[in-house]
């Protein structure tokens, strides 16, 4: 009996240090006078509104933004360190968003990568992959579906990249895979199926 | 005597819960903002506030960072940003975006404290023509916004509620000098801590000397930037390296400048070589208690 208390009160004790445990997140901070208030003002906010009024929501309309390319000066929301990025795409139908952005590899400028962000914004969700394309160089996207009529489609449709050396790769947004383009084939777009190598293709590395 | 030794047992294994926790905080969703309108732009800020508050995993105050891209001169006197489809918004209506997410985070709010935060990058600003003068003031007026958004979450009765600025520099997006204006303007408004939440690309792995980084940076300039005034560390912890390239900004910092160095947190990405928990916990593992509880996640 008298272990059952005692294991009764250390558990007790210990679920209170638990709980002190969020307050010495904020002890961690501190340093220099000039961050003082600004820190201060995080630790003092509370965990509870003081209104309970629900406030009015804004129209949930999709709003789709039509296939268009991104070039060099548009900015990228990618890290240099993942994507040293070269151009990009986008399209929304106005409740799923995807943005491609092709470019090298941060780490290895031989290496062509694509990066693929995609939203679910009803559901709150945001997807980030990567795919390699092996040791071609920097891909750059040469054509990819635009304008209003593909908004949807062209979420899971193909994308046309050149790489560096010359050569070209498809992006399928569907699968997630990029192949190499066999030479001499003819041009994938618009409308026409490429013929591909498979034994070039690289799966997604995420 | 059993029973005590598996009371003492458990009282071992909650012992280790506070740390393990800190070990690893939950990532909290960064968004991209993307949008062809300022409408637009409002109703993807009120959606994302909501999911913030409805996935908030604890009872802790988070950051819900929204990147709406690069800090941009639109005009003669009108500042704002030059979002990820190519689309300049005015800080007016950025503004207006903020408060539909913190609208967002009320009408969904589930448990614990929001820090919502006004994020922008370094990203060309040279580059569009402007100059360090222009970015000072795109700093001041970033945080000049978020003050605002505070006074709005107070009117509001959001007390659960705060807000503050970002800022995703990148040594590779622009040279030091313009970009160490950003972090100047906010502190010369006083208002926001600047989370930095860029990198500290090509910097060196270890030491504690002002060593080179990428684009004409230097170790220092990442501490400036991420540590000066009102700025505070919350980095890219990508891959391993990050961590350790950090860590020597740490270092350095500490031995060149009186006030310690700490982190806010880290930011981590799905699709990358750590994961979200990995990356803090690399961070954590080189500056052991010298890295907050927060965990912002691009893709998560």
């Amino acid at each position: 009996m008298l272990s059952l208390r005692l294991a009764a009160v250390v558990v007790a004790g210990l679920a209170v240090g638990t709980g002190g445990g969020f307050a010495l997140a904020g002890a961690v901070r501190g340093g220099p006078p000039e961050k003082t208030a600004a820190l201060e003002r995080l630790d003092s906010v509370a965990t509870t509104d003081s209104s309970i009024e629900p406030a009015a929501t804004p129209s949930s309309e999709p709003q789709p933004i039509p296939g268009r390319m991104l070039d060099a000066g548009v900015p990228v929301p990618i890290s240099p360190s993942i994507l040293r990025a070269r151009n990009g795409w986008l399209v929304s139908d106005g409740r799923t968003l995807v943005a491609v952005y092709a470019g090298a590899a941060g780490s290895d400028p031989e290496v062509g990568r694509v990066v693929i962000v995609r939203q679910d914004l009803a559901a709150g969700k945001q997807a980030i992959r990567i795919v390699d394309a092996g040791p071609t160089g920097a891909l750059t996207i040469a054509a990819a579906p635009l304008g209003v009529s593909v908004e949807t489609s062209a979420q899971t449709g193909k994308i046309l990249l050149q790489s560096a050396a010359g050569g070209q790769v498809l992006l399928d947004l569907g699968a997630g895979k990029v192949s190499h383009i066999a030479h001499g084939a003819s041009l994938p777009w618009p409308g026409r199926r490429p013929r591909t190598s498979d034994s070039a293709s690289h799966p997604i590395r995420r | 005597m059993r029973l005590l030794a598996w009371a003492l047992g458990l009282a071992a294994g909650l012992a280790a819960l506070p740390v393990a926790a800190a070990a690893s905080p939950t990532p909290a969703t960064a968004w991209y903002m993307y949008g062809d309108s300022a409408s637009e732009l409002r109703s993807y800020a009120y959606s994302h506030g909501c999911s913030f508050a409805q996935d908030q995993p604890d009872a802790s105050l988070r950051v819900l960072l929204l990147d709406f891209g690069a800090a941009r001169k639109l005009g003669s006197s009108t500042w704002g940003a030059v979002d990820f489809s190519n689309t300049r918004f005015s800080n007016a209506e950025i503004l207006a975006a903020l408060e539909r997410a913190a609208d967002g985070y009320h009408n969904c709010h589930v448990r614990g404290a929001v820090d919502v935060v006004y994020g922008a990058s370094n990203y060309h600003l040279s580059g569009s023509g402007m100059s360090t003068t222009d970015a000072w003031h795109a700093g001041y007026h970033q945080s000049e916004r978020a003050e605002d958004l505070h006074d709005y979450q107070v009117s509001q009765g959001y007390s659960s509620q705060t807000s503050d600025a970002a800022g995703d520099m990148e040594p590779s997006w622009d040279g030091e000098l313009i970009t160490k204006q950003l972090v100047n303007g906010d502190q010369g408004q006083g208002w926001a801590l600047y989370y930095d939440f860029g990198s500290a690309d090509g910097c060196p792995q270890s030491g504690s000397a002002d060593g080179a980084c990428t684009n004409g940076w230097q170790v220092s300039d990442v501490g400036y930037v991420s540590f000066h005034g009102l700025a505070v560390p919350l980095p890219e912890i990508y891959y391993s390296v990050n961590a350790s390239q950090w860590t020597v900004v740490r270092k350095w910092w500490d031995g060149a400048q009186s006030s310690g160095y700490f982190f806010a947190g880290a930011t981590a990405s799905t699709g990358v070589g750590l994961t979200p928990t990995a990356a803090w916990g690399a961070l954590e593992s080189q500056n052991s208690g010298l890295v907050d509880s927060e965990l912002v996640c691009f893709g998560c």
